[in-house]
């Protein structure tokens, strides 16, 4: 892992393409801005990390059991 | 063109339609290189759909339209990803939630069906490409529980 020392609005250029700058410093929070081109997803680490662990246990369904019928819609047409 | 034909772990031998085939260009989370899938109807009823894989016969996602069980499930999806989507027309769009099957935390006999509807897979039905796209809204549950009629 590549370790940086910031303060507050200074940048890192990753890529070439991608810059990450730190905003503010308050506390023990940082508050990151990110540019980046239109097709790079940017996403917090924990959200990334809970989508791909659920994807891995969607995998994992050899056949799918009796699925539930959604309820039957409210206004009954 | 000729159908792709698939010899599914889980269907058997599968004949895929071109109108059935599926382009992720981003494959989904932690299955990056994975990214032509065949789009199936479950059980014809429009609810449940399959996503096999036309590259890895073993890999296949259950997926769920959302409304149905979460009438209001509201999907804010960034310009960037309606862009390389090409989405200009809503009526393009399919989104499918996968479904993950799971014993129950609290008592293993009972399996827990649910959907995740932070992580949707959006699809253009006319291009036939879709993504995965990780919503910004952390108010949408990675684990839904799909509850029955």
């Amino acid at each position: 892992m590549l370790v940086l020392t910031r303060r507050a609005n200074q940048s890192i250029v990753v890529n070439g393409d991608i810059v990450i700058t730190v905003l503010e410093v308050r506390g023990d929070q940082v508050r990151l801005g990110i540019k980046a081109p239109r097709h790079v997803t940017v996403h917090r680490e924990e959200v990334h990390a809970a989508i791909e662990a659920e994807n891995r246990q969607a995998a994992a369904a050899a056949a799918a059991p009796p699925l539930p019928r959604p309820p039957a819609a409210a206004d009954g047409d | 063109m000729p159908d792709v034909l698939v010899a599914s772990t889980r269907f058997g031998e599968l004949q895929i339609a071109d109108d059935e085939l599926l382009e992720l260009p981003s494959g989904l989370l932690g299955f990056e290189t994975f990214r032509r899938f065949a789009l199936l109807d479950h059980d014809g009823s429009g609810t449940y759909y399959w996503l096999q894989s036309t590259d890895e016969p073993d890999l296949a996602f259950l997926a769920v339209v959302p409304w149905p069980f979460f009438p209001d499930y509201e999907p804010e999806i960034d310009d960037d990803v309606e862009h390389a989507l090409e989405l200009t027309d809503a009526a393009d769009a399919q989104v499918l939630c996968l479904v993950t099957i799971r014993a129950a935390d609290d008592d293993p006999e009972r399996t827990v069906i649910s959907a995740n509807l932070l992580g949707p897979v959006v699809v253009n039905l006319r291009t036939r490409v879709g993504a995965q796209v990780v919503l910004h809204d952390a108010k949408w549950p990675v684990r839904a529980e799909l509850v029955g009629a």
